[in-house]
C-alpha cells in the first residue's frame, strides 16, 4: 500500500514557483531519502506535505493513506500520522521542551518516559529550557527528533538531521533516527515510513532507505537504486546529475 | 489635562465610597468557619489560591466586605492579628509601622484610614530568624453591591526570617459594581525574605486601587507576583519599594490579561539607595480589547543594577485594544547600571504552526504560547487556580 502519493505538484510561495510537476510515491515501511543541493526544492516539499502556511499548491495533489490532505490543517496531518523535524525550528519564549514532550504524550497511546528518553538523547538539561533558545545545531536536531518520538508518527520526514554534526553527535542522532524507524509498536513486523532530506547522506550510513530522489530546481528528476546514486555522487558530485537530468528531461 | 481631569474624577469617586466604608463597617472578628461559607465561594476563593482548611497553609485571613475574619495566631515566631488589636496591644506598633511606607497624605481616602480609629486590615510579624514554611494567605472578598472595602495591612519581617503570603482578591458574582482599596505596607528587616503572591480575580464594573509600600533592610529580599487574568474595570497599581540596605533586592513580576471594557494600569517605582542593591520589574501583558498600561521606574542613587521590562502580546481583532509601555530609568549615582525594554506584538504564526505540527490543535497552540508568555506556570498556589488560569488563557486565545 502507497503511504504517500504526491501527483503533479506544483507549489508557489510569494508568486515564486518552488515545486513543479512533482511526483512521488513512498510505500508503507519505506524510508526514502530526498537528495539535491541547497535551494533545490527539499524543504518546500517537507514544509508543503505538512502543511505550513505560506506554499500554495496551485496544482495537483498530496494523498496520505489515499486521502487527499491537501485542504487539512497542520494539525489534521499531524493526526493522521504525518510529522517533521525542522532544520531551523522557532524559538519560543515561555514554551519548554518538556511542555511539548508532555503535551505530545498525553496524546500518545504509548506513554514515554521522557526523562528517560530525554538522557538517551542526552537533552535531559535542556527540557526545562525556552525550546530551542541557545542551543547549538547538534542539540536542535536531538529536540526535534525527540519530539517525533513522542508524537510517534506514521511517516517521520526530517530535514538534514545530519548537517553540521561531529562524528559523536552524529551517533547519537543516528541513534534516534534507528529509534524512531526501528519498530512500530503498533505493527512490529513493520518498519516505519519516512521521508529523510539530506545533501551529505552521512546519516544515510545509520539508517538503510529503499530508494533514493535527486532534487534540482524545485523537479524530482532522478529516483532509483539508493547505493547507485549515493556512489555516483560521491565520486562525480551533483554536477554529473544535474547534466544527466537536464539531458533526460529536459529541465 | 484631559488624564488630570480623569484622574480627579476618580478620586472623587473614591472619596464617595469612602463615605460609605465609614458607615457601613463591621468591625465584629469571627473565627474563620468553612461552614460560613458556601460550596460556591469557598471554590471561587479557591479559584483566587485561597485554600480554605487546607493544611498547605499556615494561616487564613478572610476580609469578607467589612468584616475581618481573623483567628489570631501566635505560634513558632509568626503571630497575625486584626490590626486594629496591634494598635492596642502593641505601644510601639504606630510609630513603627502605621504609614511609614505609605505617605498617610497620599490621598483622601488614604488620610481618612490614616485617621480610622478602627481600621480594618491585619498584622503580620514573623519574628526574628522565623521562616514560615507554608504559605499564608489572606483574602479580600466582596460580596455586596455598591460598596467599598478599605484595608489597610502591614507585614513586618524581622531580620533573618522568611514569609510567603498569598492574597486573593474577589468578588462574588453577584457583585456588580464597588470599590476595593487596599493599603498595603511591607517592612522586611535585614536578610529577611517576603514572597508576596496576589491574585485578582474581579468582574463587572469593580474599580481596584491597591497602593502598596516596601521598605528592605540589608540584604533583604522582595519577590512580588501579581496574577490579574479576570480583571476588574478599572484597576490602578503602583507599588512603592525603597531598598535602603546594602544587598536589598526586589523582584516584580505582573502577568495580567486585560478584556474588551477594562483599563488596567500596573506600575512600580522603585528606589534603590544603597550600595549593591538590585531591582527587577517585569510585565507581561496580554490585551484582548481592553486599555493596558504597563510602567515602571526605577531610580538609582548608589551603586546598583536594575532592570524594568514590560512585554505586550495584543490579541484584539477588532481594533479596539491599547497597550502602553512606559518603562523609565533615572539615575542620580554614576555607578548605577539599569537598563529597560519593552515590546509590543502579537502571536507568530510561525510558533503556532510548530506546535500544530506537533499535533496540538491551533487553539491549544495560541494558549500553550499565551501561558508561555505570560509566565502563568505558577506552581502550588492549588488546582483550582491552576484551572482558572487555563480557563482564562483559553478564553484569551480565542480573540486572535
Amino acid at each position: 500500500m502507497n503511504l504517500l502519493e504526491i501527483e503533479d505538484l506544483f507549489v508557489e510561495a510569494d508568486g515564486k514557483e518552488l515545486l513543479r510537476n512533482v511526483n512521488l510515491i513512498i510505500p508503507e515501511g519505506e524510508v526514502h531519502a530526498l537528495l539535491g543541493q541547497n535551494g533545490s526544492g527539499k524543504t518546500s516539499l517537507m514544509m508543503t506535505i505538512m502543511g505550513f502556511s505560506g506554499y500554495d499548491i496551485t496544482r495537483g495533489r498530496i494523498r496520505f493513506k489515499g486521502q487527499d490532505i491537501s485542504d487539512l490543517s497542520i494539525t489534521q496531518r499531524a493526526k493522521l500520522g504525518i510529522g517533521i523535524s525542522q532544520q531551523r525550528p522557532p524559538t519560543i519564549q515561555g514554551v519548554t521542551l518538556r511542555n511539548v514532550l508532555e503535551h505530545a504524550n498525553k496524546r500518545s497511546k504509548l506513554s514515554f518516559n521522557i526523562m528517560e528518553l530525554a538522557r538517551e538523547a542526552q537533552m535531559q538539561c535542556f527540557l526545562d529550557r525556552n525550546i530551542h533558545e541557545g542551543l547549538s545545531g547538534g542539540e536542535i536536531k536531538r529536540s526535534e527528533l525527540l519530539q517525533l518520538l513522542v508524537t510517534s508518527p506514521i511517516f517521520s520526514m526530517m530535514d538534514e538531521p545530519d548537517s553540521g554534526l561531529d562524528v559523536e553527535a552524529l551517533s547519537i542522532v543516528g541513534g534516534l533516527i534507528h529509534r524512531l524507524f526501528s519498530m512500530d509498536e503498533r505493527c512490529p513486523a513493520q518498519q516505519k515510513t519516512g521521508l529523510i532530506i539530506t545533501h551529505s547522506c552521512n546519516i544515510l550510513k545509520h539508517l538503510p532507505v529503499d530508494k533514493a530522489h535527486i532534487m534540482h530546481k524545485g523537479v524530482i528528476g532522478c529516483s532509483g537504486n539508493p547505493t547507485i546514486i549515493l556512489d555516483i555522487l560521491a565520486a562525480s558530485g551533483y554536477e554529473a546529475c544535474i547534466r544527466c537530468m537536464e539531458t533526460r528531461e529536459g529541465v | 489635562m484631559e488624564e488630570k481631569n480623569k484622574a480627579n474624577e476618580n478620586r472623587s469617586r473614591v472619596r464617595d465610597f469612602a463615605q460609605d466604608s465609614v458607615t457601613q463597617k463591621d468591625d465584629h472578628i469571627k473565627r474563620i468557619d468553612n461552614e460560613r461559607f458556601k460550596k460556591s465561594e469557598i471554590a471561587a476563593l479557591a479559584a483566587s489560591g485561597i485554600l480554605l482548611g487546607s493544611e498547605k497553609r499556615a494561616a487564613t485571613i478572610v476580609v469578607c466586605d467589612h468584616q475581618l475574619i481573623c483567628p489570631l495566631y501566635e505560634l513558632d515566631g509568626f503571630e497575625m492579628l486584626p490590626i486594629s488589636d496591634a494598635l492596642i496591644r502593641y505601644s510601639w506598633f504606630r510609630e513603627r509601622y502605621f504609614f511609614n511606607a505609605i505617605p498617610s497624605d497620599l490621598n483622601d481616602i488614604v488620610a481618612n484610614c490614616a485617621n480610622e480609629k478602627n481600621p480594618l486590615g491585619f498584622f503580620i510579624r514573623v519574628h526574628q530568624g522565623a521562616k514560615v514554611e507554608m504559605p499564608c494567605q489572606a483574602a479580600m472578598y466582596m460580596t455586596k453591591n455598591h460598596i467599598s472595602q478599605i484595608v489597610h495591612n502591614i507585614v513586618v519581617l524581622e531580620e533573618g526570617s522568611e514569609l510567603k503570603l498569598i492574597s486573593g482578591c474577589l468578588n462574588h458574582p453577584r457583585v456588580i459594581n464597588g470599590l476595593h482599596l487596599a493599603l498595603e505596607e511591607h517592612y522586611i528587616g535585614k536578610n529577611a525574605r517576603l514572597v508576596s503572591t496576589m491574585v485578582h480575580t474581579w468582574s463587572g464594573e469593580m474599580r481596584v486601587y491597591p497602593h502598596s509600600g516596601t521598605i528592605v533592610e540589608g540584604g533583604g529580599q522582595f519577590e512580588s507576583n501579581y496574577i490579574s487574568f479576570s480583571p476588574a474595570e478599572h484597576i490602578v497599581s503602583n507599588p512603592q519599594t525603597w531598598l535602603n540596605g546594602k544587598g536589598a533586592s526586589a523582584k516584580y513580576t505582573t502577568a495580567i490579561i486585560a478584556i474588551p471594557g477594562s483599563k488596567i494600569e500596573t506600575d512600580g517605582t522603585v528606589y534603590l539607595n544603597a550600595e549593591n542593591t538590585s531591582a527587577e520589574l517585569s510585565h507581561r501583558g496580554v490585551c484582548t480589547g481592553g486599555i493596558m498600561h504597563q510602567g515602571g521606574l526605577l531610580i538609582g542613587a548608589a551603586p546598583c543594577k536594575a532592570h524594568v521590562d514590560c512585554a505586550g502580546m495584543l490579541l484584539d481583532s477588532g481594533g479596539k485594544g491599547i497597550i502602553e509601555s512606559v518603562p523609565g530609568l533615572c539615575s542620580r549615582h554614576a555607578d548605577a547600571r539599569m537598563s529597560h525594554e519593552a515590546s509590543i506584538g502579537k502571536i507568530s504564526p510561525d510558533q503556532v504552526e510548530y506546535l500544530m505540527s506537533r499535533g496540538m490543535e491551533e487553539h491549544e497552540a495560541v494558549s500553550m504560547l499565551i501561558r508561555g508568555f505570560l509566565g502563568a506556570d505558577i506552581k502550588g498556589l492549588g488546582d483550582e487556580l491552576d484551572a482558572r488560569i487555563e480557563e482564562m488563557i483559553e478564553i484569551a486565545g480565542h480573540g486572535c
